[in-house]
């Protein structure tokens, strides 16, 4: 069983980390260095955490839990106007870093308003790329109650956020988290920065259960070693995107135009198969610079053969 | 600042309430404003947020900012309220020409021919623009998707009736009772 962790220190020995996690056979999730700071964020066998966890130590750094490392997740507001922008929006996306996730924040086209607020297919499609969603509403019991509908189709897990406890919309979503509405100013409070840890931890909660799912029936390949096997290549080794390659729990989201690379993804081989075969490859519904592999589970793969056969 | 909120929402009411209080802040306007009512009612959906101004916003002249005395060559002016400095510094240079106003520090300013009754004519800032910013300060408060705004405006009174679709009569009307309760034209 592959645990994530985070080192957190100089970047003093740190080839020796780097070393150690290659002999284990672990993979480097993300790395990120920032002048004589670095962040590294791995996934390593469960029996050699504490050897790893050592060595962080050794070398002047710190080991710290990451429950959501791996996961992509969309933290979306009504719109990006000033009224929902950017609290408690951007404090939610922050907190959820802390946590080891990749964040992006996302506004409706026409979210705004109670009776005219709508969810567009596409953006309904952009937020079911990802492995989870918050969505954050407003104060009004009555506005959240009725906008609570436009996430029922959506089909990744999903957190409602807002301010008073909606009655009657339990099914439109995973969790609800309530206690945070519109906001003037950022989330330094002590208790407001426990409700962030308590929306932090229900999406954990939510994405644990997805996790258990795929535990039953696992991927063909952990995304985590598609990545490595495309770390080399070139258009991604020399994209200038933060993070080339993001990790989901099912896949991953790669940052380089679908139409010219299609073939090659198609056809780089993992244990003996072309990826094509294992996982479908698809442009992202944002726009044709990002693509999107989600791999299929073992059984999927199996039917497919015996089908072919 | 008095803020008095009207409405069926527990939470919004006391979040609005904060968040009012909070904008007005930022934007520098809770100085000016004496009392607020705000009437929430997402139901319908129907908002009225009428405020009463501590003064009138009205033209102010360059003697209503500053203390003018009357010199050899000219006057000499003292700014007592920082916010205008740039606005009279910009009405001197375009009437005296920059060689004429010679500032000594921030808040004192020489200028040469001029005369205090010349200067008790130049306005600085007209009553419209402070209206305009205190009113784009209410719209920033009010709930983003309630589009369809009304404002009533009698002295210093200023009340904005909202709502997201049809504004209809009788929102309008329970907008002017508000109007009235806070000392506007009924």
């Amino acid at each position: 069983m592959f645990e994530v962790m985070m080192y957190d220190g100089g970047v003093y020995r740190s080839e020796e980390l780097f070393e150690m996690i290659e002999d284990v056979g672990g993979v480097v999730l993300q790395k990120n260095r920032s002048s004589q700071m670095l962040t590294v964020i791995m996934s390593v066998p469960g029996e050699d955490k504490e050897a790893i966890s050592k060595l962080c130590n050794d070398i002047g750094g710190v080991v710290k839990e990451v429950p959501l490392a791996g996961t992509e997740i969309a933290v979306v507001g009504p719109t990006l106007g000033r009224h929902h922008m950017p609290h408690p929006i951007c404090d939610i996306a922050e907190e959820l870093r802390r946590y080891g996730s990749i964040t992006v924040v996302m506004g409706m086209a026409r979210g705004r308003g109670k009776a005219t607020a709508q969810m567009s297919r596409t953006e309904r499609e952009i937020v079911d790329e990802y492995d989870a969603a918050i969505f954050v509403m407003g104060n009004f019991k009555s506005c959240v109650e009725t906008k609570a509908e436009l996430i029922r189709d959506v089909h990744v897990p999903t957190v409602l956020v807002s301010g008073p406890k909606p009655e009657g919309v339990d099914d439109c979503c995973e969790a609800i988290v309530s206690g945070v509405g519109r906001k003037a100013s950022r989330m330094r409070t002590p208790p407001e920065r426990a409700k962030l840890e308590e929306i932090a931890d229900t999406l954990e909660a939510v994405l644990r259960d997805k996790k258990r799912s795929l535990e039953e029936d696992p991927l063909f390949v952990h995304p985590a070693e598609v990545k490595t096997i495309l770390e080399n290549y070139e258009p991604i080794n020399m994209c200038l995107r933060p993070a080339p390659m993001v990790l989901h729990l099912d896949g991953l989201r790669i940052k380089i135009p679908y139409s010219e690379h299609r073939e090659y993804l198609e056809n780089v081989m993992v244990y003996g198969r072309r990826l094509g075969d294992v996982a479908d490859i698809f442009p992202s519904k944002i726009d044709d610079s990002s693509i999107i592999v989600r791999i299929k589970t073992r059984s999927q793969v199996e039917d497919e053969d015996k089908a072919r056969q | 600042m008095d803020i008095e909120v009207i409405g069926d929402d527990p939470f919004g009411s006391e979040a609005y309430s904060k968040l009012f209080d909070e904008i007005m802040s930022d934007l520098n306007k809770a100085v000016l404003i004496d009392k607020v009512k705000l009437l929430l009612n997402p139901k319908t959906p129907l908002f009225v947020f009428s405020i009463v101004l501590r003064a009138e916003p009205g033209k102010k002249t360059i003697p209503d900012v500053s203390t003018v005395r009357m010199e050899t060559e000219g006057v000499h002016v003292t700014i007592t309220q920082e916010r205008y400095a740039p606005d009279i510094l910009a009405a001197l240079w375009k009437r005296y020409g920059r060689n004429n106003v010679y500032q000594q520090t921030r808040f004192d300013l020489d200028v040469k021919g001029a005369t205090e009754a010349e200067l008790a004519e130049m306005v600085v800032s007209s009553g419209e623009e402070d209206k305009r910013e205190i009113m784009g300060a209410i719209w920033r408060t009010m709930p983003e998707g309630i589009k369809n705004r009304r404002t009533l405006m009698d002295g210093n009174v200023i009340t904005v009736v909202a709502t997201e679709e049809v504004l209809l009569p009788e929102m309008l009307a329970k907008g002017r009772e508000i109007h009235a309760s806070m000392g506007g034209a009924a």
